[in-house]
């Protein structure tokens, strides 16, 4: 774990800078149950944080991975509630900090939008919508 | 396609100053706010904000906000309502829902003043009815006058935790505590001290062990935190409670940067992930600009002044201002975000607890650990003297960036001198006039008029009285100590609500003489009590 | 590792039977039926997470019609004999679904093109037919009265892409396939005559096999060995609505190719498609979506399902196919490299086959007869016009 914990604690990185090599041949060591298991992290998708624990016991080193092995962040809210403690549990985890994960992708729309105003786009923005 | 000069996504306080800045300089300004009412949280706040004078300084955040859509609405800035930025895309191109459609427009510069989000705490029943961030308790109570709760427990001891606890107080709410897994209280001790006056009981390096209730909640159990933050066994406290009012921080809402490929950075002392950007707020990207709480979490003051940079500096990249206007226009602001900025709370020091203020005082621990200054340690602080006669005590004991009592003052009995984090002192041969005026003024509520010898034993304490209704004179009661306990009979001489101290009532009791420099609250006797309702 | 030029190089490295590069689904799946040989495989990722490319972004079709002919027989394969236990051969739920691919036609030269379609498939062997207006509607009732016609292949079906990439990868790690991501290959280096070594920013992999297994990036790593395959970036977009009530198990598309999705497991309705303009998108680098594209495939959805007019859609996202000169990939050894397979070029239609490239890309690493022959998608199958 510590060469991982020395390139994933490094606070502050830029999300531009390429990442360091993560090798992920090393284990996390056993899975150890903890109490509070069954506390719901992501209300949208029900997702627990013994989920998310696992889901890194099954080598999801990244949120991105997580988010898409668990859903966790993909309901209505898009992760607006829960990230933050998506990067906690994770990171303690993986025993580093929570700011030396990636960070989540932003993606439009900012607001869930049905698609008959999504389509919409003429009237509004009339001829030269374009 | 629509196109602007600028585009302002967010019209709260920071995107409304930079709108109202950009349109000063003769720019095409629009600004897109999601919400069907200006202002962003302005209109929630109902305290009155810290600072100096150009920082609106004891002024209630709501009229601030006012203030701000005048002067928006006089400069010509457009601001489009129910607008809901869908996307930020190449070429400063925006996406906008309004009603049933949308429309693009695109900006010579774009700026986004997103703001923030709550954040929240995974505990064991965390997802109940009844469990509720502070900003959506403060919206309840603030804007549609609802009671969010009878009984509710407050997780957060930073300064908005501590102002929405107090304000659940004046909704008529109870308070069963204030709870923060840090050792120290997070937010300004006059915030703390007036809730612990009022008998909040403050409960640090605790954390909630579980909410409890089938459909809502009905209980909490709190337990005290080892060092790595594990529940200590044997600590556990229950509570009935039918809210809990969490306000554990904000999050940047910065998505729409992310998403228009600005280069960010994850800062925790900065709320999370923010624009990797300069002192204007000029983003990676050429024309992209941000500002306020979604490039880092701070409080309104400040990100009024950081929209009010932006706007100056985005007039300049497109060429509307001479630049030797914009660079003394920014000179005078950046000087005035700086003051800011200063004192023990900057966003600097965060997480450094000095042991003494700037003036060598010690710092009280009491009032970290517990909320409230002790009687012992009070005495330290040059704001508190002994007098003949009726005299200001003034109970700061922190260094903020704040002087509107040296202001309020007309008798030179205040100084605070040019550093607007020092402590308040008050001046030995100056003649305290009673007026009252620096008690309403001070934003922190630290300011009372004691007499210490009224006479046959008793001695008069004038207090900032936010609650209704207001008791009249002759109405008996309790005097309650800084830590809330009832120390001894209190009868009400005088009440005086002028329209100067905009609703800081002051309230003057009498109490015997030993207790002058002790009790800082009154509470009516039940009878009275009883009919406390909404402020 | 006595090899003067690797010295000094940082300790990362390490040697395997097989350096696989690239973690997407194709790398993920070649590194599992690598493992299953008993062979030692190191996967080589530059992107901080595994399977961020075309595998995370494209639509979960597992289809064989409409395919091209020389690789019909990959996706038949797969669907006959992969796909259908795939999730149980893997330990996790890739939600496949077998339900069929109802491809919609408005007018009569939809009709033809699909009845084009269709004929190919038959003479495959594929079982696939039109229906008419009523049998179509029999089978959807959520389709407009502008539908006339569809073609139809019962055994085409449609998976999660995510959970399907990260579970070879999951199942390949547990069978100790060492991953690294995060690293930047340079480029490969031959020993001898054979491609041996895989240079990174984090040191120099060397193994006896080297896959190539990148998308787009493979084109720069084979030619650090001389070798060139003639491809493209194409961005894609896609979107995803929030989860509805369920509607209808088929995988759809249209002959007019405006939009093509399904209903997800849980769910939600995920979405492809274009707005004509993607020539000129993406300059600006990363993956951007345009302004322009998802109100465009709304438009086109709606048109064909006027239901789902109110889904909320919760995302948006962009992807860079490997778009082939000729539109199949190129799954193959280089004659002029021993050591070296390629595995890219997939074209916006390796998802669906993945399972079976995966085996069939071990298989030539391994030497051994491949399940299926491999000869029409060689590295060097291109020849100029004239």
């Amino acid at each position: 774990m510590s060469d991982e914990a020395v390139r994933m604690t490094t606070n502050g990185a830029s999300r531009s800078f390429s990442p360091a090599p993560l090798d992920r041949s090393r284990g996390l060591g056993d899975f150890v149950p903890a109490p509070d298991e069954d506390v719901l992290v992501c209300r949208c998708e029900e997702v627990t944080k013994g989920d998310i624990r696992r889901a890194v016991h099954d080598g999801m080193y990244t949120m991105t991975e997580v988010r898409r092995y668990l859903r966790v962040g993909m309901g209505l809210c898009q992760g607006q509630s829960c990230t933050k403690l998506v990067r906690r549990i994770m990171a303690a985890e993986l025993g580093v900090s929570p700011a030396a994960l990636d960070a989540e992708t932003s993606r439009a729309p900012m607001r869930p939008v049905e698609m008959r105003v999504l389509g919409n786009e003429e009237a509004a923005g009339g001829a030269d919508a374009r | 396609m629509n196109r602007h000069d600028l585009i302002v996504i967010g019209a709260g306080p920071s995107g409304l100053s930079a709108a109202i800045e950009a349109a000063h300089a003769g720019m095409d300004v629009v600004v897109f706010d999601e919400n069907a009412r200006p202002g962003g949280q302005l209109f929630k706040q109902i305290h009155k904000f810290f600072g100096s004078k150009e920082h609106h300084a004891k002024v209630r955040g709501f009229r601030i906000g006012d203030e701000l859509l005048k002067e928006a609405d006089a400069a010509g800035v457009r601001v489009e309502l129910d607008s809901s930025v869908l996307g930020l895309y190449p070429d400063r191109e925006v996406v906008v829902r309004h009603g049933d459609e949308v429309f693009h427009a695109k900006g010579d510069a774009v700026l986004v003043a997103t703001g923030a989000s709550e954040n929240t705490l995974g505990f064991p029943g965390w997802t109940l009815p009844g469990v509720i961030g502070a900003g959506a308790a403060q919206t309840m109570m603030n804007l549609h006058g609802v009671r969010p709760g009878d009984r509710v427990l407050m997780l957060g001891s930073g300064n908005v935790g501590l102002v929405v606890g107090f304000q659940l107080l004046q909704a008529g709410c109870e308070v069963v505590g204030v709870v923060d897994a840090a050792p120290r209280v997070g937010g300004y001790g006059v915030h703390a001290a007036k809730l612990a006056r009022c008998g909040v009981p403050f409960y640090l390096s605790h954390t909630i062990v579980s909410a409890e209730g089938s459909d809502h909640v009905t209980g909490v159990t709190i337990g005290e935190v080892d060092r790595s933050w594990q529940i200590v066994p044997g600590t556990e406290r229950h509570f009935d409670v039918d809210t809990i009012c969490v306000a554990v921080g904000l999050s940047p809402m910065s998505q729409l940067l992310d998403m228009a490929g600005c280069d960010m950075v994850d800062d925790p002392k900065r709320g999370g992930l923010v624009p990797v950007c300069d002192e204007s707020g000029a983003t990676s990207v050429a024309g992209i600009f941000a500002s306020g709480d979604v490039s880092g979490i701070e409080e309104a003051s400040s990100a009024m002044i950081e929209g009010r940079i932006s706007g100056a500096a985005i007039a300049d990249y497109l060429g509307y201002l001479e630049h030797e206007g914009e660079t003394r226009r920014v000179g005078e602001l950046e000087g005035s975000l700086d003051a800011l900025r200063q004192g023990m709370f900057a966003p600097k020091n965060r997480g450094t607890v000095p042991e003494r203020t700037e003036e060598g005082c010690p710092v009280s621990m009491n009032l970290l650990e517990h909320g409230f200054l002790s009687d012992d340690e009070v005495l330290a602080y040059p704001g508190v003297t002994h007098a003949k006669g009726v005299h200001a005590v003034i109970e700061c004991s922190q260094n903020i960036p704040c002087n509107p009592c040296q202001d309020a003052c007309r008798k030179g009995c205040i100084s605070i001198g040019k550093n607007i984090t020092s402590l308040p002192v008050v001046v030995g041969d100056a003649a305290c006039v009673a007026c009252g005026m620096c008690v309403a003024s001070c934003p922190g509520q630290a300011i009372f008029l004691v007499d210490e010898d009224a006479g046959d034993g008793f001695a008069t304490v004038t207090l900032p009285y936010e609650f209704l209704p207001v008791p009249s004179v002759g109405t008996r009661g309790r005097g309650l100590s800084r830590s809330g306990e009832e120390i001894c009979d209190a009868v009400v001489e005088s009440v005086r609500c002028v329209s100067a101290f905009d609703h800081t009532n002051l309230l003057t009791m009498r109490v015997p003489e030993d207790c002058a420099m002790r009790a800082r609250f009154f509470r009516p006797a039940p009878a009275d009590a009883d009919e406390e309702a909404v402020s | 590792m006595t090899d003067t030029r690797t010295e000094g190089v940082e300790a990362l490295g390490s040697t395997a039977d097989v350096i696989v590069v690239g973690a997407g689904v194709i790398g993920c799946a070649t590194a599992y039926n690598l493992a299953l040989r008993g062979r030692s495989v190191v996967v080589l990722e530059r992107d901080e997470s595994i399977g961020n490319g075309g595998s995370s972004r494209n639509g979960g079709g597992v289809r064989q019609s409409g395919r091209d002919a020389r690789e019909l027989p990959l996706a038949m394969y797969a669907v006959e004999h992969l796909w259908p236990s795939l999730s149980e051969e893997l330990g996790a739920d890739v939600e496949y679904v077998k339900r069929g691919n109802l491809r919609l036609g408005k007018t009569e030269h939809h009709l033809e093109v699909l009845r084009g379609l269709a004929k190919t498939g038959r003479e495959h062997g594929l079982d696939m037919r039109m229906l008419s207006t009523d049998e179509v509607r029999e089978l959807n009732p959520f389709l407009s009265d502008e539908v006339i016609g569809a073609s139809w292949c019962p055994t085409d079906g449609h998976a999660n892409p995510l959970r399907t990439t990260l579970a070879f990868y999951r199942r390949a790690r547990e069978l100790g396939v060492r991953f690294v991501t995060g690293v930047d290959v340079l480029g490969v280096r031959t020993v001898r005559g054979r491609a041996r070594q895989v240079v990174t920013s984090a040191g120099v992999f060397e193994g006896d096999e080297v896959v190539l297994a990148a998308g787009l990036g493979t084109r720069r790593l084979a030619a650090s060995v001389g070798i060139d395959v003639p491809m493209r970036g194409l961005l894609i977009e896609a979107l995803v609505t929030e989860a509805e009530p369920r509607m209808f198990p088929q995988m759809l598309g249209t002959a007019d190719a405006d939009f093509y999705g399904h209903q997800t497991e849980h769910g939600s309705f995920v979405f492809g498609g274009d707005s004509g303009l993607e020539e000129s998108n993406g300059y600006a680098g990363g993956v951007p979506t345009a302004s322009i594209t998802a109100p465009a495939i709304c438009r086109s959805i709606m048109k064909y399902v006027p239901r789902l007019a109110d889904a909320k859609i919760v995302r948006t996202w962009a992807g860079w196919e490997d778009e082939c000169a000729d539109g199949v990939p190129v799954i193959s050894t280089v004659d002029e490299v021993p050591g070296l397979t390629l595995a890219c070029a997939f074209t916006g239609h390796g998802f669906g086959i993945s399972p079976i490239v995966g085996r069939l890309v071990a298989e030539l690493c391994c030497g051994e007869k491949t399940t299926l022959d491999v000869t029409a998608f060689r590295y060097d199958r291109f020849r100029a016009w004239a």
